[in-house]
């Protein structure tokens, strides 16, 4: 299932509709768009469409409208060019719309702007930045611990004397006191990227922790007594030996701290300290229900905040599952 | 099976370890305290053994043996003292210089599954002593690998087994086989067959004086087990709270022990058979 | 008496080192509060240099850092550019707000968690712990940003709560019992919120920690001796899990606190948390260093009287130092 989710994810270009910059200011606020199976006329269309909100006499912007001129919903459709992966050039889109109708599967923004497409991109960038940071915390963790671990005597102490400072902390406030120090007018990816390694630098302690455990008691074994035996000097032990003792734990923690980390990033976009305007991160997604008005009268502008509730199940799920097949493996 | 101990030749065969005077000690200190807390895990421990020989180290269970043990195979130091093979002092020299040294003193443990990666195949364990000092190429090494698993009595057609997958018996005939991958000519055995049944005893024994025959090994044999030990020891060295009490050839100290602690040792060995012997008139 | 003045040690150590890391981190930023005056040309750069000076941040930084810790003995510490008053008035009021809030999620959380977690374990397996267990699963998956933004939902859509700050207008001319209402009122959602937010895991972590202790076999003896369940459980097995529950709640704390930042700034909850937020976007550097180091005091102080409840309550804490 996650693997599905994913390859939405990454091919988010090919399943939106739209650019997720594309603004359209004729039409803020819009309701999603229903698909019609059945037109005016009582006739049934295999193909469902939409009609353009705007040919409503009403101007009220919630008006369910009623015309002749109907839109078709076309499968892939060309519409404005994107990169899949960032990387192959695409013109081809899922599905779409003629012009001048819109279809917003999730409504749209204040700006007009897809939510729909602004998902799928959001998606991108938010998990993208919870995966690679927490691939370097459990990195930082592995180096740490497993030194830690290894070696022992007053090196463990000072390195978990360190450790211990940043867990103790709470994480939201470390993470704010870090962000506070990066500079807030810099470019979008420059902003990524800083984001993306702090949180990593931070988030090492845990892991390590476990990590250190792990080589502490694979050290004792007595086949790496032997190997020493041999002449085996301190790299070739780690290397071959005790690291390898420690994948399962590494496994575990990296399925364990994608969903934390992705949540942060969510909160520091949601409160303005993430990745800026206009990445579509979940983050900058959410921070309009902040305004009452949004609240009172959008109801669809929540549909994202709803969705990431079925994600992070699927994550805790496969992180339970991976921590019951590895406890089986016996040591 | 005994041997006349060669000990009476001194002048035709030296040594080939002699331990003079080790001592081993370990330091607790109380945190926030300055008191130290000293722990003799043995004390002044002089040992000879002779080449194609094995002696034996019996004594009650406790760190002193295993400790002396590590110490002898170079896995741990100790205090003081001197370990001379073939008359070289070991504990003088650095890293390097005892890097190719270690091929000549090996060890088997106790417990062959905890001495065993279980995540690496029989070829990869026996061969791994090679590859650490660095002999040979990879295919050179495999088929050293094999040729040793013969040699030990497993079947070579087993070599991507991992240890799980062999029995008690057979993992403790795969680590006497990684023992013996450089050459050494001291084998120390630590407890090795204690975790055996019987049949594997005899058995282990068995490859194990074939091998010393074949190879002119020597053994230095720990074992709480006395009956096994007037087996398989030339000579016997008996050690009591760290200390080597009485040290004869096998015969001697069975049949005419001095020290009291080993009249103990030895009386409760003979008890068993005298119980027996009893039962049956 | 020993292991108390280790631990206060090494909180003090641990307050010195969070200080120094706060303090370092934000002066590694270029720039600072006053770098977007500096782009605005209207502003002469004398202008900005006197205003930097004034607030001394031309001086070099071992010795900024030492000014701001001598003056922390002192009680100031520092000065808000934003708000142009000294940080310690400004964060007082706002930890005081926060520390209301704080305080009685957390004692509400352990108040609800406590029974949870034991009536778990005493019906470990049988169907009404499953369905807690799930109970309990869901809520932890739910990111607590979603949570507190469908709390602030049902506020806006329901109009029954207000939807945040802590005082309706007018708050003076009511009596008591009004006052106490309005806050009560106001109090509601953010502490529902956290409550809800660090409820799972404590529940799941007593729970285990009951468990570990209810299959230990001093416990098998006490039942086969006979003794009511009831008994068994809070005079034998909670005594003996009170060890590791106590040193949950001095890490319930952290997690309490992390949360509390979030819920204050979705809900409006005036405390330490939007403060810090808007000193973030500001560069206000000594009110972020304070509150840093506040909700490091916080933490501290919590835990420290996590082990001193650790102390009184297991003797084997106590007979360590004999030997």
């Amino acid at each position: 299932m996650l693997a599905a989710f994913s390859s939405v994810i990454l091919f988010a270009g090919f399943f939106a509709p739209y650019d997720f910059a594309a603004q359209d200011r004729d039409t803020p606020f819009a309701p999603p768009t229903t698909l019609h199976f059945v037109d005016a006329g009582g006739s049934l269309h295999i193909r469902p469409f939409v009609y353009d909100p705007r040919d409503s006499a009403s101007t009220s912007p919630n008006a369910e409208a009623a015309s002749e001129q109907t839109y078709p919903l076309h499968w892939f459709v060309r519409g404005t060019s994107y990169k899949i992966a960032g990387l192959i050039p695409s013109r081809t889109h899922l599905f779409g719309v003629e012009k001048p109708a819109r279809i917003f599967l999730m409504g749209s923004d204040a700006y007009g702007r897809d939510q729909f497409s602004r998902f799928l991109y959001g998606g991108q960038i938010s998990l993208l930045a919870g995966l690679i940071a927490a691939i370097l915390s459990v990195s930082l963790g592995i180096l740490v611990g497993g030194i830690a671990g290894y070696y022992g005597g007053w090196l463990d102490g000072i390195l978990m004397r360190g450790g211990e400072l940043f867990l103790a902390l709470p994480w939201l406030y470390l993470l704010f006191a870090v962000r506070a120090a990066l500079p807030l007018h810099i470019s979008q990816w420059q902003v990524f990227l800083l984001l993306i390694s702090v949180m990593g630098l931070i988030g090492w302690a845990r892991p390590a922790r476990l990590i250190r455990g792990v080589a502490l008691s694979a050290k004792e074994r007595n086949f790496v007594l032997a190997a020493r035996g041999f002449g085996a000097s301190d790299a070739y032990l780690l290397r071959r030996h005790v690291l390898p003792q420690t994948y399962a734990v590494l496994l575990t923690q990296i399925t364990l701290l994608v969903p934390q980390y992705v949540l942060a990033e969510v909160t520091l976009t949601f409160l303005g300290l993430g990745v800026g305007e206009p990445m579509p991160s979940w983050g900058a997604l959410l921070t309009s229900l902040q305004q009452y008005s949004v609240l009172s009268s959008y109801w669809w502008m929540f549909l994202p905040a709803l969705l990431l509730i079925p994600l992070f199940v699927v994550f805790y799920a496969a992180a339970d599952a991976l921590q019951e097949l590895h406890k089986s493996v016996p040591l | 099976m005994k041997r006349e101990t060669l000990q009476s030749d001194s002048k035709r065969f030296e040594p080939l370890l002699r331990v003079s005077g080790l001592c081993k000690q370990y330091v607790q200190r109380r945190p926030f305290s300055r008191q130290k807390i000293v722990v003799n895990a043995f004390q002044d421990v002089s040992l000879n053994l002779f080449p194609g020989t094995t002696l034996a180290l019996v004594g009650e269970s406790g760190a002193g043996k295993s400790s002396l043990a590590r110490c002898i195979a170079l896995l741990e130091r100790p205090s003081a003292g001197k370990i001379e093979l073939a008359g070289e002092n070991l504990l003088v020299l650095d890293r390097e210089q005892l890097f190719p040294l270690r091929r000549e003193i090996q060890m088997i443990f106790q417990d062959p599954s905890s001495a065993l990666n279980p995540r690496f195949t029989a070829c990869e364990i026996i061969a791994e002593p090679l590859l650490i000092q660095r002999e040979g190429t990879n295919s050179q090494r495999r088929a050293r690998a094999l040729q040793l698993m013969e040699q030990v009595g497993l079947d070579p057609a087993w070599e991507r087994k991992t240890p799980l997958e062999f029995s008690g018996g057979q993992r403790q005939r795969l680590a006497i086989a990684r023992a013996l991958a450089l050459g050494p000519r001291l084998l120390i055995l630590d407890e090795a067959l204690s975790n055996l049944d019987a049949a594997n005893q005899s058995l282990i024994l068995k490859l194990l004086a074939d091998l010393q025959a074949a190879r002119s090994l020597s053994f230095l044999h720990i074992s709480h087990d006395l009956r096994l030990v007037s087996e398989f020891a030339d000579d016997v060295a008996v050690m009591y709270q760290g200390r080597i009490v009485e040290a004869k050839s096998t015969r001697k100290l069975f049949a005419s022990p001095e020290n009291p602690y080993t009249k103990e040792l030895l009386a409760s060995v003979r008890s068993v058979e005298s119980i027996l012997l009893e039962r049956s008139a | 008496m020993r292991y108390l003045a280790r631990r206060v040690l090494h909180s003090v150590l641990l307050l010195l080192g969070v200080s120094i890391f706060s303090f370092t981190i934000l002066q590694l930023a270029p720039g600072d509060f006053f770098t977007p005056l500096s782009l605005n040309p209207q502003i002469s750069a004398h202008t900005v240099a006197t205003l930097r000076s004034q607030y001394g941040l031309d001086k070099p930084f071992p010795i900024r850092y030492e000014h701001w810790l001598h003056s922390v003995f002192r009680g100031d510490l520092g000065v808000s550019f934003a708000y142009g008053t000294p940080v310690a008035p400004l964060l007082a009021v706002r930890a005081r707000n926060t520390l209301l809030l704080t305080g009685t999620s957390l004692l509400l959380a352990w108040l609800l968690a406590i029974p949870f977690g034991i009536w778990s374990a005493a019906r470990r397996g049988k169907l009404s712990d499953r369905a807690g267990g799930i109970i309990t699963s869901s809520l932890l998956t739910i990111p607590d940003l979603v949570l507190f933004l469908t709390l602030l939902l049902v506020a806006v859509r329901t109009g029954w709560f207000p939807t945040g700050g802590m005082m309706s207008a007018g708050f003076d001319d009511l009596s008591i019992g009004g006052k106490v209402q309005d806050l009560a009122a106001h109090l509601f959602l953010p502490v529902v919120g956290l409550v809800l937010a660090t409820l799972p895991p404590l529940v799941r972590h007593i729970r285990s920690a009951m468990i570990e202790v209810l299959d230990s076999p001093f416990i098998r003896a006490a039942r086969a001796h006979g003794i009511p369940e009831h008994r068994v459980l809070f005079r034998y097995a909670l005594p003996v899990a009170a060890n590791p529950l106590i040193t949950l709640f001095g890490y319930s704390i952290a997690g309490m606190l992390s949360a509390s930042l979030l819920v204050e700034v979705v809900l409006s909850w005036p405390g330490v948390g939007p403060l810090l937020v808007d000193a973030i976007l500001a560069k206000d550097v000594y009110v972020v260093v304070g509150a840093v180091m506040l909700s490091a005091v916080f933490l501290v102080a919590g835990n420290l009287v996590a082990d001193a409840l650790l102390f009184a309550t297991d003797p084997r804490i106590r007979t360590e130092q004999v030997n």
